[in-house]
């Protein structure tokens, strides 16, 4: 056990914040304020990982035959703490190279990753993911969209919610029901977004430009080579795909970031001389080292080639209350970052109100891991 | 970065678990609340556990693994001290060691001590303590608890203002190592109670409210852990205070949460949790409790000296 980097991680991290450097325009605070989905950000990262792509660093830990460099587990992870730290400037395209790839390099076809991958490798395609419904956020395996089985594939019709990135987006991971009711019956088709009878809908909110969308779907057509894995094997995929998420955005790395910039402006006003304020700041500090370090836990499993653990539900809520405690502490003490003062300040906000809702309601990762991890029983179902 | 322990640090700690095992850690279901084992505390001591950050290859990592087992053991020995604010003083000081902020007042393991290390704000103070001039103070804390009653005539050597810095900062660290080792303890303890307590008709711990705030317990007691092992590693000043921070941080509401689940029967010495409960409620306050943590925390990690 120790808690050190080796020195070619040191060099991976320092190679990285060059990059960033030298790289993000001295107006990227303002291009990042509206979050990963919107317009100015979208393009951006356009840009961006086709520049990340030739450098290497854009899929380094996918496996060397999907264009990947067979990097080590950590340091797939000091890239995403550093570019989360740094606002996310790769949009959207952070889930393709974080699950959507790997999915599809598990379960695709040769010719869905022939054709889908490259585009991911080379930086140049936004996916969204069609999951949420109306009457299915949390209760995902209670969606009803319809795929009905037609000649060469599929008809679609239905509706998704709260879906980021869908109106910038070329495909959508899409989650439909071919079946019954439950896990079972529910397939993924990989749906391109100009697909005629789809119409999406932007709402607005409070956690920034084009992060929220309704998706509809009417009488789209999705050819069967479009489907990935079997029908009725989804729930298999999915949980797959989360685990690949289970320790989630680094969330944390940007928290610490926006801290450390306020305590440097509360220095330089003169206030962080006052002992309540500093008492608060050291909580807020404590909270995101404790994620940090739950994080670090989970990352910690995965160099080591161990099966996925319940531990990274654990470590999904200790990153939630990170960052709403640099949150609250941010709008308490410097309410002027959201009053146009600071658009990174602002940027954290929105971000941090999502961090126990969206990939998973905080509740649910205190379900699973009072399941899971304490092996708790369940709690029979209620007679009706 | 590897959070599983080395082939090294397995060894350490195996051969704990082999002495622990060999001794009856049941806390007596009658008598003092404080459960101190005379026979743990001399064996650590004996079997050279204590001392093991003085020893070549080893590192108050080591140290702080040993603290934070021995912590879940339902009696109590002074470890914390010892293996963690011990080592920096010179090796012919005696054990066990008390620490506290003021010679008059009542300190942990006094009663037990042949040390009691002073930091009374100007300078830090090295006191010899002679059993027989320590008065046991009654208390609900599961330590054993005491103040010197006469406070003339000691044998006293100050060890200087300049030594007030590292003692904090490995008693922040003592507090955080023993305080993770107890939530875990009380945790676990608790599980098995919402496990195989059935009401309305089913265990306890089936009930959704319940299920999730023994998950953020369990969140709490694991980042406890690693901040306190990390602030072992480093043995920085930040991270000391920060580990501190979380624990004393943690506790009222872990506690009441942890009591809550049992009810009654919680409240019961036959029911042993307040056996680290009660000893979570004593750390508490110490150092001046998390308000004193978390500013310490604040200041050493955003000194200028560090940006």
């Amino acid at each position: 056990m120790e808690f050190g980097w080796s020195e070619a991680q040191v060099a991976y991290r320092q190679q990285v914040r060059e990059l960033l450097k030298a790289t993000l325009p001295a107006d990227w605070d303002e291009i990042a304020v509206h979050g990963p989905g919107s317009q100015a950000q979208t393009e951006f990262s356009k840009g961006f990982c086709r520049y990340l792509s030739e450098q290497g660093l854009l899929v380094p830990h996918w496996p060397r035959e999907f264009g990947g460099a067979a990097g080590q587990p950590w340091d797939h992870f000091i890239l995403g703490e550093e570019l989360w730290a740094a606002g996310e400037p790769r949009g959207p395209q952070y889930m393709n190279v974080n699950w959507i790839g790997p999915v599809l390099m598990r379960y695709g076809t040769p010719d869905q990753q022939k054709r889908f991958l490259p585009p991911i490798v080379t930086g140049s395609v936004i996916w969204c993911q069609g999951f949420s419904e109306p009457s299915a956020g949390s209760d995902l395996a209670s969606l009803r969209t319809r795929a009905e089985r037609v000649d060469g594939g599929y008809v679609v019709n239905g509706s998704k919610v709260w879906t980021s990135y869908a109106r910038l987006a070329d495909h959508c991971f899409l989650l439909a029901r071919t079946g019954d009711k439950g896990k079972g019956g529910i397939v993924i088709l990989l749906t391109p977004m100009s697909a005629p009878g789809i119409r999406v809908k932007q709402i607005p909110a409070l956690i920034g430009e084009g992060d929220i969308h309704e998706v509809f779907f009417t009488d789209v057509f999705v050819a069967e080579e479009n489907r990935l894995g079997a029908e009725g094997q989804a729930w298999e995929m999915i949980t797959y795909a989360l685990q690949n998420e289970r320790i989630g955005i680094p969330r944390y790395a940007f928290s610490r970031r926006v801290l450390d910039r306020a305590i440097a402006k509360l220095q330089t006003e003169g206030r962080f001389t006052d002992p309540i304020l500093q008492d608060r700041a050291g909580r807020a500090l404590a909270l995101c080292e404790a994620a940090r370090l739950m994080v670090y836990k989970v990352v910690d499993e995965r160099a080591n080639a161990r099966p996925p653990s319940a531990f990274g539900n654990l470590a999904r809520w200790a990153v939630i209350q990170a960052d709403h405690a640099v949150n609250d502490f941010l709008t308490e003490y410097l309410p002027e970052g959201l009053l146009g003062a600071d658009p990174l300040q602002q940027a954290h906000h929105q971000r941090a109100i999502a961090a126990g809702i969206a990939s998973g309601a905080a509740e649910i990762q205190l379900n699973l891991a009072a399941r899971r991890y304490l092996e708790l029983p369940s709690e029979a179902p209620r007679a009706v | 970065m590897q959070f599983e322990p080395d082939e090294d640090q397995r060894a350490v700690l195996d051969g704990l678990e082999q002495l622990l095992g060999a001794l009856d850690l049941e806390a007596p279901k009658e008598g003092a609340l404080s459960a101190f084992s005379r026979t743990l505390d001399q064996q650590l001591a004996d079997s050279g556990f204590l001392q093991v950050a003085r020893e070549p290859g080893f590192s108050l990592l080591e140290a702080a693994l040993l603290v934070e087992r021995i912590a879940r053991t339902p009696v109590s020995a002074e470890a914390a001290a010892s293996a963690l604010v011990l080592p920096l003083l010179d090796p012919e000081v005696a054990r066990p060691l008390a620490l506290g902020n003021q010679i008059t007042a009542p300190a942990r393991f006094l009663p037990h001590a042949r040390t009691m290390l002073v930091d009374n704000g100007e300078d830090v103070l090295l006191v010899e303590v002679d059993a027989g001039n320590v008065e046991p103070v009654e208390t609900l804390f599961a330590y054993p608890y005491g103040r010197l009653r006469r406070t003339q005539d000691l044998r006293i050597r100050a060890l200087g203002p300049t030594m007030a810095t590292p003692l904090r900062r490995r008693w922040r660290l003592a507090i955080a190592v023993e305080g993770a080792g107890l939530m875990q303890a009380a945790l676990d303890e608790v599980l098995e109670h919402v496990k195989t307590r059935h009401q309305f008709g089913r265990p306890i711990g089936s009930f959704q409210v319940v299920q999730h705030r023994l998950a953020m317990t369990a969140a709490t007691a694991s980042a406890a852990r690693w901040l306190a092992l990390r602030a072992a590693w480093s043995d920085d000043e930040a991270d000391c205070a920060i580990a501190a921070t979380y624990v004393q941080d943690a506790i009222p509401r872990l506690t009441y949460d942890l009591h809550q689940f049992c009810g009654a029967m919680g409240l019961t010495l036959e029911f042993r949790l307040h056996l680290w409960t009660y000893r979570l409620k004593a750390l508490l306050g110490e150092l001046g409790g998390s308000s004193a943590q978390a500013r310490t925390a604040a200041t050493r990690a955003w000194s200028p000296a560090r940006q």
